[in-house]
């Protein structure tokens, strides 16, 4: 109630007009009344109760969010925290190896980025991953509808109805080998034309669509309340060209970040986005750096880097809160993002129908 | 969309004014300001300028489809979404042939074929789509004055002696090839950007550039100071240019 008036959102001129007229507090407003208000800064009354009304509106949410309730600042225990990351689910990618050094998965309520060179293989787990957050729970996933962000173009569709046909087939197969109820209701809703139709697809064309898409995106994901993965595909690439103010480059990237957090934490959905690469020049040699710059850096949580070693695709965890660092192998095949198998045994089942790259149904679906 | 300006945001009449007092004009300015720079700009009261901020958004924001919607408008016209290379072991790799939509590189070292390959792509375009073409008109943007009249005649009459026997068709084929000849970076630049119009009139169905890199190369020299950026401006401006072009014809670039 002792908040000064300097720090309410009301209308510049009104806040001039009220510190002109000597008021510093909000209990002073709220003790003045309406009518009071108007007679002494010289606004009319209607404007002085709308006035009033965002001041009580401010002063009330205070006083929840001080004794620790749910509100912009959410105060917590460790340990619930710790039991709310437990229970959460994580995205697979059907590749074993990329899941265990990430932890399970792509984790939910993170920003994960992924960069790499061109053709290395971003776009095509973003399609994975797509199609992989809508797996059904007793298969092990979350069960969620996924948002793709083009800005690049890239997106095939062909290339996702390949992937889904896949994933919805490895499903059928487990399920045939375990025979449980519920795996075959969930198989039911778990089809091609179902999963294809809870991707939702927006193609921005450059960076103000970019800007606009994520204003728009909280109220579309509480109209859609089962979405668990927004996929920025190119965060970079609208980006890149036609910028000759950096700062405001900087500027909107970081407002960009700190939107894109809001909207995994309070939707408890996972954000992945795509980098490009970069030549950084150095004294003697150049490397390869993600791109947008350094305090881009800071935005994304979990930072993998996709890169080539002759003709392997090596997946880097780069930086991630949980996970150590390492690197591990993978391969995209005719079905989509897999885990590169020991040579012995590709060998011996070439033959056999199943698809030899498939995670191996062993491993199974977590519980 | 992002030069779309305010008064067509559905933004009262005052307020357009009084933004472009500021010279706040289009959605471009209106959304790279914050939030505090907004409610100094517009007088306007924190949540007033968010419910601003949401008009402005669904104004330029892009429409929302489903994978699926997509999906079933592809099956509609299958034919449409490849252009067959008639080679047939390339256009398994390609699962199809050329895509429609997007825009396909073609790099090899010099002498390889490139441009032959780019010739033969013309007037496969030109065939009618029951011989697997595009039954459309094509516009080649030369950069190092390559192209051939005579080879794409010979080519023409070579591989569907039985489709061109006549030399009217073969006069009605070269006159739906346009030629364009751009000698610099700026000249291409301004030439892709007024594709569009022409691509419409015309009736465009594929669209060569031949080639990027020569015309790039000629004119920034990567060891100056500054040319790097210069370049991957202009490429990357292009390229967008370009994936726009594609995109929205629905032809292959």
């Amino acid at each position: 109630m002792q908040r000064e008036v300097g720090t309410l959102p009301l209308a510049p001129a009104l806040r001039a007009r009220l510190a002109a007229a000597g008021f510093q507090t909000a209990q002073e407003l709220l003790d003045t009344g309406p009518c009071g208000l108007s007679k002494e800064i010289g606004i009319s009354r209607e404007e002085a109760l709308e006035a009033l009304q965002v001041v009580r509106q401010e002063c009330h949410g205070d006083a929840p969010r001080t004794a620790g309730g749910s509100g912009a600042t959410r105060k917590c225990t460790a340990l619930e925290l710790l039991e709310e990351e437990q229970t959460q689910g994580s995205i697979i990618t059907f590749c074993s190896a990329l899941d265990n050094i990430l932890g399970g998965g792509v984790q939910l309520t993170k920003i994960t980025e992924i960069c790499g060179a061109p053709g290395v293989g971003k776009t095509q787990l973003c399609m994975q991953l797509a199609v992989d957050v809508q797996i059904p729970e007793c298969f092990g996933g979350v069960a969620g509808e996924a948002v793709f962000i083009d800005t690049e173009g890239s997106f095939m569709v062909d290339r996702v109805v390949d992937i889904a046909a896949a994933c919805v087939q490895h499903c059928h197969l487990i399920a045939e080998a375990q025979q449980e109820e519920d795996h075959r209701k969930a198989l039911e809703t778990f089809s091609l034309e179902n999963i294809l139709s809870h991707i939702y697809y927006f193609r921005c064309r450059d960076y103000t669509e970019l800007l606009a898409q994520v204003y728009l995106l909280p109220e579309f994901l509480s109209e859609h309340s089962k979405v668990r993965l927004v996929v920025i595909d190119g965060i970079a690439f609208p980006f890149r060209h036609d910028f000759e103010d950096l700062s405001l480059r900087t500027r909107l990237l970081n407002g960009l970040a700190q939107q894109l957090i809001i909207i995994a934490n309070d939707h408890k959905s996972a954000v992945v986005l795509t980098n490009q690469m970069t030549t950084r020049i150095g004294q003697s040699q150049s490397t390869l750096v993600p791109a947008l710059g350094e305090s881009w850096g800071h935005a994304a949580t979990v930072r993998l880097i996709f890169h080539w070693d002759n003709t392997q695709r090596l997946a880097t965890l780069y930086k991630s809160p949980s996970q150590k660092e390492s690197t591990i192998a993978y391969h995209i095949t005719s079905h989509g993002f897999r885990d590169v198998q020991p040579p012995a045994v590709t060998q011996s089942t070439e033959g056999t129908e199943l698809n030899p790259r498939k995670r191996p149904r062993t491993e199974g679906e977590k519980q | 969309m992002a030069a779309k300006k305010l008064r067509r945001a559905q933004l009262s009449q005052e307020m357009c004014e009084r933004l472009s007092r500021y010279q706040i004009t289009t959605c471009q300015d209106f959304l790279c300001l914050s939030l505090l720079e907004l409610m100094k700009v517009t007088g306007q009261s924190y949540y007033e300028v968010q419910k601003l901020l949401c008009k402005v958004s669904r104004a330029c924001a892009p429409k929302m489809q489903t994978v699926y919607e997509m999906k079933l408008r592809k099956s509609i016209n299958p034919s449409s979404a490849f252009l067959s290379t008639t080679l047939h072991s390339l256009d398994r790799v390609l699962h199809g042939g050329v895509p429609c939509g997007s825009l396909t590189e073609i790099t090899s070292p010099p002498g390889c074929g490139k441009t032959q390959f780019c010739i033969m792509l013309s007037v496969l375009a030109t065939l009618p789509v029951s011989m697997g073409g595009l039954d459309g008109a094509v516009i080649y943007i030369d950069t190092e004055s390559a192209f051939s009249a005579e080879r794409l005649i010979e080519i023409a009459a070579e591989r569907f002696p039985t489709y061109f026997d006549s030399d009217e068709k073969l006069l009605c084929m070269s006159h739906s090839i346009h030629l364009y000849r751009e000698l610099t970076c700026c000249s291409v630049l301004k030439r892709i950007m007024s594709l569009e119009e022409e691509i419409i009139s015309k009736k465009v169905k594929l669209l060569i550039i031949d080639s990027v890199a020569s015309v790039v190369r000629k004119e920034f020299d990567t060891k100056l100071q500054g040319n790097l950026a210069e370049r991957s401006n202009f490429l990357t401006r292009g390229a967008s240019v370009l994936k726009y072009l594609a995109e929205e014809f629905s032809i292959p670039v």
